[in-house]
């Protein structure tokens, strides 16, 4: 257990210290900025689009804090979970490569600890990272429309951070598998794009983590969400991959 | 002071009091029996069989690709055997990981650090993975730092030389002033200085700890071991005390110039009892391996005087090391 604290502590002075504390946080507030700008200057572009072209009418209604806020939640679910998986693709294949790993394990550190701080301070820093954007987006979705609900912001942040959180344990387990960040993105990748099309399905998409990702936009929208079960199942999930990674990543040779 | 002009200091004195981990005891330190380490089709460890006793500083001998590393990773638990059993002061490396580690210092081949670090936060951070309390941490670093010759040092490690991470890595394996020291090649990448400064710490820990610590340079361990195993194939070859061993593989060399013919004085030669081999030399000299010294360096001259010949070179000694190395590597001495 000393050997666990001793080790997540330097996980997290890493994090501050090196370029990892800008890299997730500032693609972040990227997409907190991008949102609002975006969402405001959307119907000008097809405006002018339209009147490039006689005969096309584009009616669009004037934009609001929900076309702010939505443009936040569709750059998180694509780019953001995308630099999500390749960023999480490197958690312990990272330490392998360089040899560090060597040094800390054979000191009494067991492997268990080392997967699992490895996890917790990388979902410490997507969760810092998704208040970073998610602030970002409230305070110009203010400025720029006036009115920002706290709540659904919150809301919709916080379910995306579960489904970021989802990716982060995949990548773990695949990350503790495989000795190369290039080679755990792409087979983090592959994972994705087959349970993407997976969750086509209904009771999938109703009871697993990627009910998750379905139910952003109905849950801007206020309207019904049935969150419960991809909720608890992700919880679940987390337990279940970090637990798989710690097993594999005790039997990899050093 | 720039880091590669760090002043490098005097290394023994300051180890009294940084490892003090060789008290209690009678087991050896490393017991490995019938270990056998398979990669593939290849055998890396075939039936090794192994005892490093304690106090000892014990050297680890063989050419590249000879299972040396290999073994010091299945001490360390970074890899499994196939089979066989190894023990570190009794304790079973495949069961009680937690225990082994507590005992043990190991210094990898290549060091990897996290580069952002402080030479003294990267030694606290070692030390707290130990559990080391922060009072102890706080007396020893000092005297680790000074170990390696870094005290003055104010770069993060990424900016250091690799002598410098290797001076790093010894200190960083005499944190928990462990009972039971492994280098895996301490100096195969230093420099001259740098080489007889870690020599320079090993040799200061003798009597304090055992040190366990592999390399493929003779004359390494000949300066400062005192038991060495010579490793060969996966198999040890042998493994004795250092003078015990040249005096087992001897063939004792000598070396004779003469003046006039030397038909006659060769085919005397020849028929010495004591004689092992003849050969001559690129000077022209002769050669001669003699299984008993005193008798050899009584005869020969009296052979020389006996056919008329001038002495002009007789010259002669131990066989060293290398020369064990050499015949037992290449299969002359099994």
């Amino acid at each position: 257990m000393r050997g666990f604290t001793a080790f997540l502590r330097k996980e997290f002075a890493e994090t501050v210290r090196t370029w990892r504390i800008w890299v997730l946080p500032g693609i972040m507030l990227f997409f907190g900025v991008l949102g609002p700008v975006t969402a405001r200057l959307t119907p000008a572009l097809l405006e002018s689009v339209a009147k490039s072209q006689p005969g096309v009418v584009f009616k669009i209604p004037p934009p609001t804090w929900v076309d702010s806020y939505a443009q936040w939640v569709k750059n998180l679910s694509q780019l953001g979970a995308f630099a999500v998986l390749i960023i999480a693709a490197g958690v312990i294949a990272n330490e392998r490569r360089s040899g560090t790993a060597v040094l800390v394990l054979t000191k009494p550190l067991s492997r268990a600890g080392f997967v699992v701080a490895k996890f917790l301070s990388l979902l410490a820093l997507l969760a810092f990272s998704v208040f970073v954007g998610a602030a970002a987006t409230w305070a110009l979705t203010l400025v720029v429309f006036g009115e920002a609900p706290v709540a659904q912001l919150a809301a919709v942040s916080g379910v995306w951070l579960a489904s970021g959180a989802f990716i982060v344990g995949v990548m773990t387990l695949v990350s503790a598998l495989l000795p190369s960040q290039v080679a755990a993105a792409g087979v983090g990748l592959g994972v994705f794009a087959i349970t993407g099309i997976a969750s086509l399905w209904e009771p999938l998409r109703r009871y697993s983590p990627f009910g998750l990702g379905n139910a952003l936009a109905p849950l801007l929208q206020g309207k019904a969400t049935h969150l419960e079960w991809p909720l608890v199942t992700t919880a679940l999930a987390l337990v279940v991959l970090v637990g798989l990674a710690a097993a594999v990543f005790r039997r990899v040779e050093l | 002071m720039s880091p590669a002009t760090t002043a490098r200091t005097a290394v023994a004195e300051p180890m009294t009091d940084v490892v003090r981990g060789n008290a209690g005891g009678t087991e050896p330190a490393v017991e490995i029996r019938g270990l056998v380490k398979r990669y593939g089709s290849k055998n890396a460890l075939d039936q090794l069989d192994l005892v490093v006793e304690q106090g000892s500083v014990f050297g680890f001998l063989g050419p590249n690709g000879a299972g040396k590393t290999t073994t010091l990773r299945i001490l360390t638990g970074l890899a499994r055997p196939t089979s066989g059993s190894a023990r570190v002061f009794g304790h079973d490396v495949e069961r009680a990981t937690n225990e082994v580690r507590q005992l043990v210092g190991y210094l990898p081949d290549v060091p990897g650090f996290y580069g952002w670090m402080h030479a003294e936060e990267f030694l606290r951070f070692a030390g707290s993975l130990f559990g080391v309390a922060r009072r102890e941490l706080d007396e020893r670093i000092p005297l680790l730092l000074d170990l390696a010759g870094l005290t003055d040092v104010r770069t993060p490690i990424a900016g250091y030389s690799r002598g410098m991470k290797q001076r790093l890595g010894v200190a960083q394996a005499l944190v928990n002033a462990p009972r039971l020291l492994m280098l895996d090649e301490p100096t195969s990448a230093l420099d001259p200085i740098g080489r007889k400064e870690v020599l320079g710490m090993i040799a200061g820990l003798r009597g304090r700890t055992t040190v366990f610590f592999s390399t493929h340079i003779l004359s390494d361990v000949e300066r400062v071991c005192d038991t060495v195993a010579i490793l060969d194939a996966g198999r040890v070859v042998a493994q004795a005390p250092i003078p015990e061993l040249k005096a087992r593989y001897s063939t004792h060399r000598l070396r004779l110039e003469v003046d006039g013919s030397r038909v006659e004085l060769e085919t005397a030669l020849r028929a010495a009892p004591w004689l092992t081999s003849l050969g001559v030399a690129e000077d022209g000299s002769l050669e001669l391996s003699v299984g008993d010294l005193p008798r050899a360096q009584r005869d020969v001259p009296a052979l020389v005087a006996r056919f008329g010949l001038g002495l002009r070179r007789f010259e002669g000694g131990e066989v060293s090391l290398e020369d064990v190395f050499v015949q037992l590597v290449t299969g002359g001495g099994r």
